[in-house]
């Protein structure tokens, strides 16, 4: 009976990859034509924002494909140092069309100078960004306070390691919340009702890439923002700083 | 004007990536196999081509080693457009060199803005120009 579950859930596994690898063509085909009837002078607003919308979706699909094909790759993934300031940076430009979009504002915040970390750096890459697109999407329907809804890249030193992620100022994130999530997801449309309206998929997408280089999401606070936050390892190589 | 051969098995694709270049100034001829490349590239002799490597058939790297196989088209700037993560397919850096590949997108983050500063970069290193 086991050797069967475990069976339905690899080829219900590859029927899931299969399906999302076709999803990417369509999405791709609305983001590049809305990107050429903008190229091509049309000054309807509606298409930018069905580019940046397909966009977002289209990254997403990706960034689980990417998790499958690293977590299929386990033991033998390419890790290099890579500088988590300008991870978080990049991110943060290419997020910043979409923190626009949902009136939100994004702001990099590193505490000090930091050694490079040992992560796969698509994988780190992917997982923020898809973590991203969650609390963008979360604080845009929640209430303004101080008269912006922030949303900081962030990291500092952890007691192990090098905690980097994404924070809010709303206080919507709690342990609790995050234990209920992980039970609830798969069973339920919702899976973080008190953070998302939506299944808030990206954070799994970016638990599951960051499984793949052996840390988890956790709960974490970030100069009294809280949010969601790996502890990565600091290159011993490369301690430059 | 500069001639452009695009190798895209998407008729979708292919119309938005024709109609992007087109209005760059480009002239493009579409093919959606890696038969029709050939018989286009030996009609119409291209500037520049841009390749998916995931096609039917022919796969895309196959029809890049006959492509390049043929003296005269040894020199022409080709970019990979693709589905096909970079480091995943059968293309590895060395072969780059090998192959004359200048550039390579990976079709999900490339916007047609980028490809076509790509195309531009690409032509204007072998010194043709768009209108």
């Amino acid at each position: 009976m086991v050797q069967q579950d475990e069976q339905y859930t690899g080829v219900d596994g590859r029927l899931l990859q299969a399906v999302v690898e076709n999803m990417k063509l369509p999405l791709l085909q609305v983001a590049r034509q809305a990107e050429l009837a903008r190229m091509s002078g049309s000054t309807d607003t509606n298409f930018s924002s069905i580019e940046l919308t397909a966009d977002t979706a289209l990254r997403l699909l990706d960034n689980y494909l990417l998790s499958t094909r690293l977590a299929s790759r386990r033991g033998s993934l390419e890790f290099e140092p890579v500088s988590v300031s300008a991870v978080l940076t990049d991110i943060a430009h290419q997020l910043s069309k979409l923190a626009d979009q949902q009136q939100c504002e994004l702001q990099v915040n590193i505490s000090g100078r930091y050694e490079p970390v040992i992560a796969h750096r698509a994988g780190l890459e992917a997982a923020l960004m898809s973590l991203g697109y969650v609390f963008i999407e979360a604080r845009s329907a929640q209430p303004v306070t101080s008269g912006k809804r922030i949303i900081r890249l962030g990291a500092h030193r952890g007691r192990s390691g090098i905690v980097a992620g994404i924070f809010t100022d709303s206080d919507s994130i709690s342990n609790d919340m995050y234990k209920r999530a992980h039970s609830l997801y798969g069973h339920t449309r919702q899976s973080l009702p008190g953070l998302v309206a939506g299944s808030g998929a990206g954070v799994f997408v970016a638990d599951s890439l960051l499984e793949t280089m052996s840390t988890r999401l956790r709960v974490a606070h970030h100069q009294k923002f809280s949010g969601l936050a790996a502890t990565l390892n600091p290159s011993k190589q490369l301690s430059l700083v | 004007m500069a001639h452009i051969l695009l190798v895209e098995p998407d008729i979708s694709l292919g119309k938005l990536y024709t109609s992007s270049l087109e209005l760059s100034g480009y002239s493009v001829s579409h093919c959606r196999t890696a038969q029709d490349a050939i018989t286009s590239a030996d009609e119409n002799i291209p500037d520049l081509v841009l390749l998916e490597i995931e096609i039917a058939i022919h796969n895309g790297i196959e029809f890049l080693y006959e492509f390049r196989s043929y003296p005269e088209w040894q020199d022409i700037p080709l970019l990979i457009v693709s589905h096909v993560v970079p480091s995943r397919g059968a293309l590895n850096p060395k072969s780059w060199g090998l192959l004359k590949i200048s550039g390579y997108h990976y079709k999900p983050i490339t916007k047609l803005q980028d490809l076509l500063s790509s195309v531009e970069r690409a032509l204007s290193s072998d010194g043709v120009k768009a209108l």
